[in-house]
């Protein structure tokens, strides 16, 4: 039986990391969502986290841990710096703001290259990140957010995600409550991609661009984002999938968008939404209601 | 100053073809209030259907009309099979991103299976050899059909939006979908004919790129995509007229600073010059006053 674990493990522990990986950002992205913060600075937060964390490493010295702690708080002090500014503006602005975010990080990666190796990267960063770092991450950020949930915080959040005008005329602080929101997310994707620069061996500018930042969104949004597991589930099944249809390169890229065009049209509050609709009557009432403000506001 | 006057020649042709992309996306902004991400490919597909029409030997003209037509449609069933699906099942906005985005991949992995991932290359013709020197500044033909394409296309928009009954009926719906339903407009046909042009822009523009770079590859559409979205961030979301200014400006900005910033750091000074447009003027550089939509 441990044998058969352990070959279990040592022929899909790549996917194994990259699920928990994806799991990892797309909690930093449920973070964001759970106000209504449509964020695709995902691909910035993750460039800072990943090149300070590799600078610390291989030129400074550091430890890992401390390295990846150091691209965390920088990609969290990017949020704090960008979204004072950035969340004083409205829904699809907020999102074009951190897409020229996400942009202008890139750039400065593709062009500054003592520090970042420019377009061509940086090779042979030693693979620090084990299995149980990434789970112990993914662990954690579920602990808090689950926390989150259930505490006062939660609760303005949610008020917030339902109408900020409401939320904010009966006491609740909307922009600071938004601001550390994005700024936990910032700090997560940042650990993520400290954690993913030190799993690879390489990090490019490429990496973390537009699509990874819309990747980052696919995963609680096909989850489904009321749900607590919603991310976890989005981020397995969108890694998985493409590994079970290996068998074609191309073909893959198109039946995968085929299955991810199919959930969003047959279950549009995301897979999670299954189990609530069948399992509690008064939640899918909620999130009926959570629509139609939503409908109501645009 | 010869490279003043040459950089802006290049600027101006480039820019006319960003011109016209951001017209699409743009244009769907307006109506719908979303960002439709398979506009890229739209972009890709229209260069692929005006390539084939060139190898078939039809003349240019009539190549664009089918790169035009190809990119209609491809809208239309971006249209047709997402986005009018969610809003019958009230769907969250956010899930039009991620379909659409997956459209655009599944696009990509068609066009790579049917048309290969090598680059392609338009057949030669005289439009890309003729060019003149006038006092050091290289002219070519073919920047001038790109420019006067364009301005046709964007010509025939407006003309189209402002004068027909169809682009009253869009500028309805991209007031109120409501109201638009309450004086009589056909809404859902209205939002496909938008999906048309729109898509109809993407392919004419992929036309016209593939042919001022003489490039064509499955994967061209995701830069113009960024492009495109920089773009309507400028000229204002929703704003057509912004989107024609804002076009320009990109792509004098682009070849400007190609020759006189150092190279290095120019697409950031770029983007971080976005990121102030939005902070400062989020209704884009050609918006008269803070207007607050209802």
């Amino acid at each position: 039986m441990s044998a058969w674990i352990s070959q279990f493990f040592a022929s899909y522990s790549n996917i194994i990391d990259l699920c928990l990986l994806n799991s990892l950002v797309g909690y930093g992205l449920f973070l964001a969502l759970s106000a209504n913060m449509f964020s695709l600075a995902t691909g910035g937060f993750m460039a800072l986290g990943a090149y300070c964390s590799v600078y610390c490493t291989m030129e400074l010295g550091f430890p890992f841990a401390p390295a990846v702690f150091a691209g965390a708080l920088l990609a969290a002090l990017g949020a704090a710096a960008i979204g004072a500014p950035v969340l004083r503006l409205r829904g699809d602005y907020f999102m074009l703001a951190t897409f020229a975010f996400t942009e202008v990080i890139r750039v400065i990666a593709l062009n500054w290259d003592s520090v970042t190796g420019g377009a061509i990267g940086i090779f042979s960063i030693p693979r620090h990140t084990e299995t149980w770092h990434l789970a112990l991450a993914v662990a954690v950020v579920i602990y808090v957010a689950y926390t989150l949930r259930r505490s006062y915080f939660g609760r303005a959040i949610a008020a917030v995600k339902q109408d900020d005008v409401v939320a904010q005329s009966m006491g609740v602080n909307v922009f600071m409550h938004r601001l550390s929101l994005f700024i936990a997310s910032g700090f997560i994707c940042g650990a993520a991609g400290a954690l993913a620069a030190h799993l690879n061996y390489f990090i490019g500018p490429g990496d973390f661009g537009l699509v990874r930042s819309v990747d980052a969104l696919t995963y609680p949004i096909l989850g489904g984002v009321n749900a607590l597991a919603g991310p976890l589930i989005g981020a397995i099944f969108t890694t998985l999938l493409p590994e079970a249809l290996r068998f074609s390169n191309q073909l893959r890229e198109i039946l995968m968008g085929a299955l991810v065009v199919a959930i969003v049209l047959y279950l549009p509050g995301g897979a999670m939404s299954v189990f609530k609709l069948r399992w509690f009557g008064v939640r899918a009432g909620e999130t009926k209601l959570a629509a139609a403000t939503e409908q109501a506001q645009s | 100053m010869s490279t003043f006057l040459q950089q802006l020649v290049n600027g101006i042709s480039l820019g006319s073809t960003y011109a016209v992309f951001a017209m699409g996306c743009t244009l769907i902004f307006g109506v719908l209030n979303i960002v439709n991400m398979a506009q890229g490919a739209f972009f890709m597909g229209g260069a692929y259907f005006g390539l084939e029409a060139a190898r078939l030997g039809l003349p240019a003209p009539l190549a664009l009309a089918v790169a035009l037509a190809g990119g209609g449609l491809l809208g239309m069933l971006s249209e047709l099979v997402i986005f009018r699906t969610l809003r019958a099942r009230g769907g969250h906005r956010w899930m039009g991103l991620v379909a659409s985005l997956a459209l655009a991949r599944m696009m990509i992995g068609l066009a790579q299976e049917i048309f290969g991932t090598q680059v392609q290359r338009y057949p030669a013709s005289d439009l890309m050899q003729i060019s003149w020197e006038i006092a050091d500044v290289r002219i070519q033909l073919l920047q001038v059909v790109l420019l006067l394409v364009s301005l046709l296309l964007m010509a025939l928009l407006a003309f189209v939006l402002q004068r027909s009954s169809i682009g009253r009926a869009i500028r309805t719906v991209a007031f109120s979908e409501d109201v638009a339903r309450i004086v009589g407009v056909p809404v859902g046909r209205t939002i496909l004919a938008t999906f048309f042009l729109a898509g109809a822009l993407a392919g004419a523009a992929g036309m016209l790129l593939g042919n001022l770079f003489n490039v064509v590859s499955p994967f061209m559409g995701e830069q113009m995509l960024v492009k495109g979205l920089t773009v309507i961030i400028l000229g204002g979301l929703g704003n057509v007229p912004g989107a024609v200014a804002g076009g320009f400006l990109l792509g004098l900005i682009e070849v400007f600073s190609v020759a006189y910033v150092s190279s290095s750091f120019r697409d950031a000074i770029g983007f971080g010059l976005i990121f102030v447009i939005l902070l400062v003027k989020p209704n884009g550089l050609f918006s008269g006053f803070e207007e607050r939509r209802a």
